[in-house]
């Protein structure tokens, strides 16, 4: 029972972190039809804030928001360099700046702070451990997933019950109509990299806080789940994204449990080879998205 | 109210609208005639900001639009029905009709009476308020996006085809819809396939051949005219 | 559409770089020089290899330098003479501890090799939408990495695996690149190819006229992974040492960077491209190398040059958006231009 209990904690905590990360992609792409590569720098540029900070006499919660708060400001540059000159002549396009945007920001980190990992401030309470049901856990799963639950029930609610969410979901399908109603379409598309930077941010206080420190290239893994848990679940649906960052949570916490020792190293390869599966079943991803609209 | 003078728009190297001047005047209905590809839907698209003019000046009350972006001819007071009937088809027809009041988020208090107003205009919407505007039948759509793009409260509403595609006795009521939006004072720019039943409703009306005006006048004179067929296609 | 006098100059003009550039850097008699044109022969094969997949598909693979790695390691387990296998990989499986080839077969089963695990990995995703594709295909590159990374049996694991025997020299790298040009150029102008480059502009109408979007892809994909197994097996026997390091995102990077600056869609653009960047590079590291001489900064400069090109590939997207030889092979375009002076002079 403790076992299945642990292995819960774990998935939910882990799925929780996927499902944001997931979520922050999903919602540039849905509106824009355009893949972020840089996306996994917002994590980056959260972890050396905090590290810059780090030693300075400030609460660890004020350091936690100006780092969440760098994240969105860099989602909204992002917009501006990578997107916004090369939007309208392909897509192909923007995912080339974007990739050389992301190269851009981790070699300045390269060239101005160091290749070598750099420690970050964390509160204690992450690495306080809870006892309940026979299990021991850090306190930072906990937090993480009561972070994630609450996130996601809050952005839901900002989707369906906000005009502001309405406008954006309505962008998501058709954005030259939404724009004949009068919804200023750089405000919905910067909200948008505004809001994927926000959930970069806090991704990144507890992904940085499983490792404790940051290097240039630590927005590698979190890309790379947000990409996967983004196209098994359906690349236009936000529900897709999060139902794809738990199963991807779910896959890789079953593998690390069932693995033979001298096998786990390889466990992406796993993870990759199941997710490929998926992909032959549904190639479009598990959810539908919204009825097929125009791109901008 | 809406002057539009020597406007050219062009598609890449193509000239779609050639030298197109028309006037529409506060409270009028006027129809905007021809058969297809003679331009008219281009001429509504570049007044509401979608499709910028290669040459040609917009003006709304006096006003300089030509080359305002559509959100902000929506807050001048313009707002379009597109032909292709874009609802949003996972929204919700409330959250439609939400939607289209954008522009007056602010106003809670009157984009709710306005709501109020379109149900009792449209009870077909009312009934089904909380579906997906997808499941709606083409003349549900239709009246959704009329209704939705009255929600701005306009001055200028213009209507692309709203026939289109429709069955006889749903094109009957939209038309009565549009007689009734007439007799309430709104102006409205409407361009239509369907000749007859625009010019019984229309103060005035063009015809457009080609990218060109081929023609103008009253709607009676226009209706009069014997050789309708050959200023739709030309001899 | 090229005809064939087009395609034929394309194919003259482009050797004839090649050619020039083992002519210029033989005679300049630096081993400097050699070694940089080896590099950018070897440049030559992979870009083109991309070039042949990305260019006709539209898709963006950032699997390509995966199979590169594949190629070389394929290529050395076959080589290392046995004697080093003992120190260079000692956990060998034994069946592959007694192989030993020569490197000329080795180049080529490596390029193989990439094209089966190509063949067999990448079917599933040739179906999937354009977005969904590419970020596939960037993930395919990690778990191969990964692969490297981890088998240690065969790769040596994260440490570097030396040993290789040098075969690799100017003439047969540049012979390889000039291959892979004519075949970057058939592959283009073939059925297959035409086909896919329908596909690419309008789907819907190419499944009208009978064409399977997937298998297509999947056929231009597998021959690009030939190419970038065989160039990676050529780097792997000039530069005689290597680790998975060598195999990841900053290859990626500059691969992508070549092709997409000089043109992707055609075999013109990956070629110019190669040439600019692989120049400008150098001229860069040299500007790196004296900054750092003159200990202008505190720190060594590093990453100035992936800084410069992620600059310059924003610039060329938003100035040329499909790179400087985006439609037309550069034959087309003389051709054109040669038309236009005659018509001008019979005036």
């Amino acid at each position: 029972m403790t076992a299945y209990i642990q292995f819960l904690i774990d998935v939910l905590s882990l799925g929780g972190a996927y499902a944001l990360m997931a979520l922050g992609l999903v919602i540039v792409y849905g509106i824009l039809r355009l893949v972020n590569f840089a996306y996994g720098e917002l994590i980056m540029v959260t972890g050396y804030t905090m590290f810059l900070l780090g030693g300075s006499a400030l609460p660890w919660i004020v350091m936690a928001a100006i780092g969440v708060f760098m994240a969105i400001l860099a989602g909204i540059a992002t917009d501006y360099v990578a997107f916004r000159p090369v939007r309208a002549k392909s897509v192909t396009a923007v995912l080339i700046t974007s990739f050389a945007f992301s190269t851009l920001l981790q070699n300045a980190a390269l060239l101005f702070i160091s290749p070598r990992p750099r420690n970050v401030p964390l509160p204690d309470i992450f690495s306080e451990t809870v006892h309940f049901a026979g299990i021991v856990t850090p306190a930072r799963n906990l937090i993480t997933i009561a972070t994630a639950v609450i996130l996601l029930a809050v952005f839901a609610w900002v989707m369906k019950r906000t005009v502001l969410g309405i406008a954006m979901r309505a962008a998501a399908t058709h954005f030259t109509m939404a724009r004949m109603l009068g919804v200023p379409a750089n405000l919905i598309i910067s909200t948008a990299f505004a809001i994927s930077g926000f959930l970069a941010g806090i991704v990144s206080l507890f992904w940085i806080g499983r490792i404790g420190s940051v290097v240039p290239g630590i927005g590698l893994e979190p890309l790379l789940v947000a990409f996967i848990a983004t196209v098994i679940g359906g690349m236009r649906s936000l529900q897709g994204a999060v139902l794809g960052g738990f199963l991807l949570a779910f896959i890789d916490t079953g593998l690390n449990y069932s693995l033979p020792q001298d096998l786990l190293k390889f466990r992406d390869a796993f993870t990759f080879s199941l997710v490929i599966l998926i992909l032959l079943w549904r190639p479009a991803g598990l959810m539908k998205g919204p009825a097929s609209g125009q791109r901008t | 109210m809406l002057d539009v003078a020597a406007l050219e728009l062009r598609y890449g190297a193509i000239r779609a609208v050639r030298d197109v001047s028309l006037t529409v005047g506060e409270g009028e209905l006027v129809a905007l005639l021809g058969a297809n590809g003679a331009g008219k839907s281009s001429t509504l698209r570049a007044i509401a900001g979608a499709h910028k003019p290669a040459s040609g000046t917009i003006r709304l009350n006096g006003e300089d639009v030509t080359n305002q972006s559509p959100e902000r001819m929506v807050r001048k007071g313009v707002a379009m029905v597109p032909e292709t009937r874009d609802v949003f088809p996972d929204l919700t027809i409330a959250e439609n009709l939400r939607l289209g009041a954008f522009t007056r988020r602010s106003d809670e208090a009157g984009v709710e009476e306005d709501m109020g107003k379109m149900f009792r205009l449209f009870p077909i919407l009312s009934e089904r308020a909380e579906q997906a505007a997808g499941t709606l039948s083409g003349g549900e759509q239709q009246m959704l996006v009329i209704a939705r793009a009255l929600m701005s409260r306009p001055r200028l509403l213009l209507l692309d085809e709203p026939s289109l595609g429709l069955a006889p006795t749903i094109v009957g009521r939209i038309f009565d819809m549009i007689a009734e939006l007439k007799g309430s004072g709104l102006t409205m720019l409407l361009v239509e396939q369907n000749a007859a039943k625009a010019l019984a409703v229309a103060d005035r009306a063009y015809v457009m051949r080609s990218g060109e005006i081929a023609a103008e006048g009253t709607a009676a004179d226009i209706a009069a005219a014997s050789d309708l067929k050959t200023l739709y296609l030309g001899d | 559409m090229a005809g064939m006098k087009d395609t034929a100059l394309t194919l003259a003009i482009l050797i004839a770089l090649v050619v020039a550039l083992v002519v210029g850097a033989e005679i300049a008699e630096i081993r400097l020089f050699g070694r940089i044109a080896t590099n950018l022969c070897i440049s030559l094969v992979l870009v083109l290899g991309l070039q042949v997949f990305m260019g006709n598909s539209g898709i963006l693979s950032f699997a390509h330098i995966g199979f590169m790695g594949v190629g070389a390691y394929t290529s050395a387990v076959l080589t290392i003479p046995a004697q080093m296998k003992g120190m260079a990989l000692p956990d060998l499986y034994p069946i592959l501890a007694a192989i030993q080839l020569s490197p000329y077969i080795a180049i080529l089963i490596g390029g193989l090799t990439a094209a089966v695990v190509a063949a067999l990995v990448s079917y599933p995703l040739m179906r999937l939408s354009d977005a969904a594709a590419v970020i596939t295909s960037f993930a395919l590159l990690v778990v191969l990495h990964t692969v490297m990374l981890h088998w240690s049996e065969v790769t040596n694991g994260p440490r570097t695996l030396f040993g290789i025997p040098k075969a690799t020299d100017l003439y047969l790298a540049a012979g390889i690149a000039i291959l892979a040009i004519i075949g970057a150029m058939l592959f283009r102008e073939s059925r297959t190819g035409l086909l896919l480059r329908a596909t690419r502009d309008d789907e819907t109408a190419a499944g009208a006229i009978g064409a399977d979007v997937s298998r297509l892809r999947w056929k231009a994909f597998i021959i690009s992974a030939l190419f970038a197994g065989i160039g990676g097996a050529l780097w792997g026997h000039f530069i005689t040492s290597f680790s998975p390091k060598a195999f990841y995102l900053r290859e990626t990077f500059v691969i992508l960077g070549m092709l997409v600056i000089g043109g992707a869609p055609t075999v013109s653009g990956a070629v110019i491209g190669v040439f600019l960047v692989t120049f400008s590079f150098e001229a860069l590291r040299a500007v790196e190398a004296s900054l750092n001489a003159a200990r202008i900064f505190t720190g060594q400069v590093v990453g100035l040059t992936e800084i410069v090109l992620a600059l310059a590939m924003i610039a060329i997207l938003i100035l040329r958006p499909g790179g400087l030889f985006a439609t037309m092979e550069i034959g087309v375009l003389l051709g054109r231009w040669r038309t236009k002076v005659s018509e001008g002079e019979k005036r």
